[in-house]
């Protein structure tokens, strides 16, 4: 992949050369930010996280197998006591309840995972380590036609370094 | 008595670094780069680190070895006589799952109702809920007889053809501790990535910077990564809300199942899941408040943050207090003679300077916290937090033991003493807890980086102008200058 990586020291600077990159139709931009920031989700205009879905997903595979489980146990193991149901649905909510926030949890950090596309063993293309401590990256994929025109928009925003990188 | 400040200029704020205006909560922190250099200072081994490790492994050497001695001699060795037989493992298993329970409240509970305060102490409050968690998870088994066979409670295919019986509740205990543990580790893990990427990024040493790589899964602090992991941090926190709330009902479960005076009683959820908040949030003040002065933190824990961590702590308290007294007062309106005579036992009887210490403990000297001068005063608060840690002990130490020496009949009354087996094993869970801490604390950030940034004000080309947030600032000089 071939592209032009910014470092900026003010965010607003970063977030205009954004916006200019987008009037300009950059379609594909990555914003580096030590920590995340309303200013670069307005200007990016990403749709919702998809994660939710499987969280949700995750959440009723739990209480359900929760269920399924303590229901399955009382009848293949029953202890009667008193005549009373060999399967009682008050106390196996409990296994339900756990095993939901069991499943739903560990489903969002793989849905996490899967959709930020972790864990890589390489950082990539278009990453400064510089874009943990306190600087915003912004990497354009651009081909040579248009790394010219990417650079300029870049440094008239005041970016501190831009250098081609593929 | 609070008086209206005059404004301020910009300049004299890194005079007065415990002053949040509206727009900037840490005025002693200028950037992300300065918060970077503060929090990765803490990283540095020193002396007292050592010395403290040493102490912590010392104690859980001799509780391992008593444990030892007690798989070898048998449970008796532990001071169980019938009736009584719970003990200070289970007192100390509540405890520690109690202990566990602030971190969670902190970093998901909080974090889902906004409070600002949360986010320089939830690192530390988070790490301390995972170690007391796996402190907690040992005390079941040490209290087995045969403790290898403690997997027989996890529900598995096995050649035996026998399954755990899921209407119990220690088997609800298991699905529970576990869930929490598994759950609020992950949570931990989550938080940390962004914050290890930082490390991995400034780190020197070669093989330090692999294992940062590693744990940090090649994290790159990309809008695509930030947008999945801030919606998947508020789902993990929206489980662990209800999460936190439920563990603490099903230990409590453990007694109020059962048709035991002083244990048979609805109050006991709520009243479980308010005394392991308090309890939690008294153990984040006995290492919060050490961390800070040893490390030279109290910039970023700043003290308006320990001041609402105070009066968190003493809501908790006045719950708990509630919960101590409605006790009380159901067993009095009950009608029930045995009932009854419990709860007069518990006050007046053979265990009475124990609920003593309880009530003194956890429902008086919290009171203390009504004012905002000791509510800012660390050393008082540090102080405060010990006798919080020992009341609660306590408090369990009040639930089970005199309901089981004293039950319905006289056959069924006997006495308990601990023996130096006890003691030890109580030792050595200490040492345990504070060991796996202090090897955190050097490796990992013991703050959240990444969330400590974001309630710092980007650096901009274009100012804006907050001179309206300090005409609005309501402050008293001279109490917000009385930190340590």
């Amino acid at each position: 992949m071939q592209g032009v990586l910014a470092a900026f020291a003010e965010i607003d600077s970063a977030v205009e050369a954004i916006q200019e990159l987008r009037k300009k139709s950059f379609g594909d931009i990555t914003v580096f930010t030590p920590t995340p920031r309303h200013e670069f989700e307005e200007v990016m205009e990403h749709p919702p996280s998809k994660v939710r879905r499987f969280t949700l997903a995750g959440g009723l595979l739990g209480v359900t197998f929760g269920y399924w489980i303590a229901i399955w146990i009382s009848d293949y193991w029953p202890i009667v006591v008193g005549g009373k149901p060999v399967a009682s649905w008050v106390p196996y909510t409990i296994i339900g309840f756990e095993l939901m926030v069991l499943f739903g949890s560990l489903s969002t950090v793989f849905g996490m995972f899967a959709l930020s596309r972790i864990p890589r063993l390489t950082l990539t293309v278009g990453y400064d380590p510089r874009f943990s401590h306190g600087d915003y990256g912004v990497w354009v994929v651009a081909g040579p036609d248009r790394a010219a025109e990417a650079t300029a928009v870049l440094q008239r925003h005041g970016a501190l370094e831009v250098r081609n990188e593929r | 008595m609070a008086t209206l400040a005059h404004p301020r200029r910009d300049d004299d704020r890194e005079l007065r670094s415990n002053i949040p205006t509206a727009s900037n909560r840490l005025p002693g922190i200028r950037d992300y780069e300065q918060v970077d250099r503060d929090v990765i200072a803490t990283l540095r081994p020193s002396l007292g680190w050592f010395a403290a490790l040493g102490v912590a492994i010392l104690c859980l050497i001799i509780g391992a070895a008593t444990w030892t001695y007690q798989i070898h001699e048998g449970l008796g060795a532990a001071g169980y006589h019938p009736p009584v037989m719970w003990g200070v493992y289970i007192v100390t298993f509540v405890f520690w799952v109690g202990i566990g329970h602030a971190g969670t409240l902190i970093s998901a509970i909080l974090y889902l109702f906004r409070a600002g305060f949360r986010t320089t102490i939830y690192r530390a409050a988070e790490a301390m809920t995972v170690f007391a968690v796996m402190t907690a998870g040992l005390f079941p088994i040490l209290h087995l007889g045969r403790p290898w066979k403690f997997f027989w409670l996890i529900p598995y295919p096995n050649w035996r053809l026998i399954w755990p019986n899921p209407k119990s509740p220690l088997v609800w205990d298991v699905f529970a501790i576990l869930t929490y543990l598994t759950v609020s580790a992950t949570f931990f893990y989550v938080g940390l990535i962004p914050d290890i990427a930082v490390l991995r990024d400034q780190e020197t040493n070669p093989v330090r910077k692999r294992m940062f790589s590693v744990l940090s899964l090649g994290w790159r602090n990309s809008d695509r990564e930030w947008r999945h992991f801030t919606r998947a941090y508020l789902f993990l926190a929206a489980f662990a809300t209800p999460l936190v709330l439920s563990v603490h009902s099903v230990v409590s479960f453990d007694f109020a199942m059962a048709l035991t005076p002083g244990w048979h009683a609805t109050i006991f959820p709520p009243y479980f899941v308010a005394g392991a908040i308090f309890s939690g949030i008294g153990m984040v003040f006995t290492i919060c408040i050490p961390l800070r002065k040893f490390f030279k933190l109290e910039h970023i824990i700043t003290i308006n943050d320990i001041d609402a961590a105070a009066k968190l702590c003493l809501f908790t308290s006045m719950v708990v207090g509630l919960a101590y007294l409605t006790e009380f007062q159901v067993a009095w309106m009950s009608g029930n003679a045995v009932e009854q005579e419990y709860f007069w036992n518990r006050v007046f009887g053979q265990w009475w300077w124990a609920a003593w210490i309880m009530l003194i403990c956890n429902m008086v000297l919290p009171l203390s916290l009504f004012s905002q001068k000791l509510r800012r005063n660390t050393t008082w608060l540090f102080i405060l937090s010990i006798f919080i840690n020992l009341g609660m002990w306590f408090e369990r130490f009040v639930i089970v033991i005199p309901s089981l020496s004293h039950e319905f009949e006289p056959w069924q009354w006997g006495t308990y003493a601990p023996t130096w087996v006890d003691y030890s094993i109580l030792l050595g869970s200490f040492g345990w807890f504070f060991m796996w801490f202090l090897l955190f604390i050097r490796q990992l950030p013991v703050m959240a980086i990444s969330e400590v940034k974001e309630i710092i004000p980007p650096k901009r080309r274009v100012h804006e102008d907050h001179s309206h947030d300090l005409d609005a600032l309501v402050i008293d000089p001279g109490a917000t200058m009385g930190d340590d």
